[in-house]
C-alpha cells in the first residue's frame, strides 16, 4: 500500500485515532466506575469526543448542539441529580449475579447487531475529501422547514409537541397542590 | 504591520477581509508545515500570554474600579499607582500551599479548575479582535461559545462535588441552577442577532453590522436583546449582584472554599477571563465588535470614522461593556435565591421570548433601520 505523507491527512489521522481511543478509555470508566458523580464527569468526556468527531466529518454544527445539548445541557443535570441524591463518600454496591447476567446479555446481543450492521452495509464514502458540506446550519434549518418531498416539517412539528407536553407535565408534577388552598383550609 | 494596525482604508464603504490565524495555518499546511507549526505555536503563546496579562490587568482594574466608587485609592504602594499589585498577588498565589483536603475526592478535585479554564479559553479563540486578530472563526461560532461555556459550569460543579465540603457543595449547585436558568435567556437575546444578521459566524456577524450597529439598527427589540444579555450574561459569570454561588458572608468561599495556591488562581483568572469574554461578546454582537460606527449611506462621515483602527474600536466596546458589568457590581445588593429564580424565570425570560418575536417580525417586513 502507498502511503504519502499528507501534513492534513496526517493531523487527521492523528486526531481521529487520539479521539478513538480517549473516548473508549472514558466509556470504559462510565461503566466501571465506583461512584456515580466520576462516571457523570467520563459521560461529558465521551460526548465531547463524540463532537469531535463531527467536527473531524466537517459538520460543525451539529458537534455544536451536540455540545450544547448533552454536555451544557443533560451532563450537567445528570450531575445536578447526583448532588441532591448522594453524598460524595457513598459507593455503587456491586450488582447482584443475576444483574451481571443480564447486563452481559444486553451487551453482547447489542454488539453482535452493530458488528453485523457494520458489516453488512456498503459505505460509499472512504475518503475525507469526498464531500465537504458548506454551510451545515443552513441546510439543516432548510431541511426541518421544508415540507415537500425530503423535508422534516412533520417530524419536527411532532417533537416540538412532545417537548411542550414534557414542559407541561413537569410543571404540573413541580407545582405545589397544597398552594391552591392555601389560606382557605388550615 | 500597519495593515495590521489599520485594516484598509477606502474613502466609502470599507471592506475588511477577514483573515484568522487559524485561516492562515491551513493556508501554510499544503506548502510549509513549518510555518504552519508556527502558526499554532504562535497562536497557543498569545493566547496564553493574553490570558494571564488580561487576567492580571482585570484583577488590577477591578480594585481601582471599586477603590474609586467607595472614594478610596485602592492599592498604591506597588509600582506607580499600584500597577504591579496584581504581579505581587500572582507571585504570592502561585508560592502558596496547595492544600487537597483529606477526604475530597482527589481525581475530581484536580481537574475541576482545570475544566474551568479549558472552557474560558476555547470561548477566547473565537472573540474577533480585529480584521486579523482572531484566532478561529467557526461558522457555528454563536453556537460555539453557548456551547463551551457550560464546561465552565462544569469545572464549578466538579469543584463544589469534590470539596466534600457543605458549603461548597451548596455553592455549586446555586451555581449549576443559576447557570441552568439564566443560560435560556442568553441564549434568546444570541437568537436576536442570528436573526438579524442572518449567520451564527462571529466575523460575518460583525461585517452585517456595516451599515449600523444592531443595538440602533435592530431599535427597541436590538436594545432590549442587549440588556437582556446584559443582565443574563453577568448572572451566568457569577458576578455580583448575582454572585450567590460563592456568597462569602454565607458560603465562605462557595465552591472555592477549599482552593488554594494555583489551583484557586485558576478559578480567579477564569472568571475574570469569563467576563471578558461576555463584554467582548456583547460588543461584538451589539456594538458592532471591531466595525467602525457607520450610519448607512453617509460614506464621508463613514470614511472618516474608519480612520479609526478596528482594534481600537473593539477595544473601546469591550472596556466600555466591562466598566458598566463592574459598575453594576458595586452598585447593587446581592440577590437571594428566590429573588434571583424571579428575575429569570417571571421576568427575563417571557422578555426574551416576545422580544425573539418581535425581532422574526422586524426580520421580515425589514423595519429596522437602513434596510438595504
Amino acid at each position: 500500500m502507498d502511503i504519502t505523507l499528507n501534513p492534513a491527512d496526517l493531523t487527521h489521522t492523528i486526531a481521529f485515532y487520539t479521539l478513538a481511543l480517549t473516548s473508549i478509555v472514558a466509556a470504559l470508566i462510565v461503566v466501571t466506575a465506583k461512584r456515580i458523580f466520576r462516571a457523570a464527569v467520563a459521560l461529558a468526556v465521551v460526548l465531547i469526543c463524540g463532537a469531535g468527531f463531527y467536527i473531524l466529518l466537517n459538520y460543525d454544527f451539529i458537534a455544536g448542539v451536540q455540545l450544547l445539548v448533552y454536555v451544557g445541557g443533560i451532563v450537567i443535570l445528570i450531575v445536578f441529580a447526583v448532588m441532591l441524591t448522594s453524598s460524595l463518600e457513598s459507593i455503587e454496591e456491586p450488582p447482584s449475579l443475576g444483574r451481571k447476567a443480564l447486563g452481559l446479555f444486553s451487551s453482547l446481543a447489542f454488539l453482535a447487531t452493530a458488528v453485523i450492521a457494520f458489516s453488512e452495509t456498503k459505505f460509499p464514502l472512504s475518503s475525507i475529501s469526498a464531500e465537504q458540506p458548506k454551510d451545515v446550519a443552513k441546510a439543516v434549518g432548510r431541511k426541518l422547514l421544508d415540507y415537500g418531498a425530503g423535508g422534516y416539517v412533520l417530524p419536527f412539528e411532532v417533537i416540538s409537541l412532545l417537548l411542550l407536553a414534557s414542559v407541561i407535565g413537569a410543571i404540573v408534577v413541580a407545582r405545589n397542590p397544597k398552594r391552591k388552598n392555601e389560606g382557605s383550609a388550615t | 504591520m500597519l495593515d495590521f494596525l489599520f485594516g484598509q482604508l477606502v474613502a466609502t464603504h470599507a471592506t475588511f477581509d477577514v483573515v484568522t490565524l487559524s485561516d492562515r495555518t491551513t493556508q501554510a499546511l499544503a506548502e510549509d508545515p513549518w510555518l504552519a507549526a508556527g502558526y499554532a505555536l504562535l497562536g497557543l503563546a498569545g493566547v496564553g500570554g493574553f490570558l494571564s496579562l488580561l487576567g492580571m490587568a482585570l484583577i488590577y482594574v477591578e480594585r481601582k474600579v471599586a477603590a474609586h466608587f467607595q472614594c478610596r485609592l485602592g492599592p498604591m504602594r506597588v509600582g506607580w499607582h499600584g500597577m504591579l499589585q496584581s504581579v505581587a498577588d500572582a507571585i504570592k498565589l502561585l508560592l502558596k500551599e496547595d492544600i487537597i483536603p483529606d477526604r475530597a475526592d482527589r481525581v475530581l478535585f484536580l481537574i475541576a479548575p482545570v475544566f474551568s479554564i479549558i472552557a474560558t479559553t476555547l470561548g477566547l479563540i473565537l472573540i474577533p479582535m480585529s480584521p486579523s486578530l482572531q484566532v478561529v472563526d467557526l461558522n457555528i461560532g454563536v453556537i460555539f461559545i453557548s456551547a463551551v461555556s457550560s464546561f465552565g459550569v462544569l469545572g464549578i460543579l466538579l469543584a463544589g462535588w469534590s470539596s466534600n465540603n457543605k458549603w461548597s457543595l451548596l455553592g455549586a449547585m446555586r451555581a449549576g441552577a443559576q447557570f441552568i436558568s439564566y443560560e435560556i435567556s442568553v441564549t434568546l437575546s444570541l437568537l436576536v442577532v442570528t436573526l438579524f444578521a442572518g449567520s451564527l459566524q462571529l466575523s460575518e456577524i460583525v461585517q452585517s453590522q456595516q451599515d449600523g450597529w444592531w443595538i440602533w439598527r435592530g431599535h427597541i427589540v436590538g436594545l432590549v436583546a442587549f440588556f437582556v444579555f446584559l443582565i443574563a450574561s453577568t448572572a451566568e459569570l457569577n458576578r455580583p449582584p448575582f454572585d450567590l454561588p460563592e456568597a462569602e458572608s454565607e458560603l465562605t468561599g462557595g465552591f472555592h472554599t477549599e482552593y488554594s495556591g494555583l489551583r484557586f488562581s485558576f478559578f480567579f483568572l477564569a472568571e475574570f477571563i469569563n467576563m471578558f469574554i461576555a463584554s467582548a461578546l456583547a460588543a461584538t454582537l451589539f456594538l458592532g465588535g471591531w466595525m467602525p460606527f457607520h450610519i448607512g449611506g453617509l460614506h464621508t462621515f463613514n470614511g472618516l470614522m474608519d480612520l479609526i483602527p478596528p482594534g481600537l474600536w473593539f477595544a473601546g466596546k469591550t472596556t466600555f461593556i466591562i466598566f458598566l458589568i463592574m459598575w453594576v457590581r458595586w452598585t447593587f445588593p446581592r440577590l437571594r435565591v428566590d429573588q434571583l429564580m424571579r428575575l429569570e424565570w417571571k421576568f427575563l425570560l417571557p422578555v426574551g421570548f416576545i422580544n425573539l418575536f418581535a425581532a422574526a417580525t422586524l426580520v421580515i417586513t425589514k423595519l429596522y433601520f437602513f434596510p438595504w
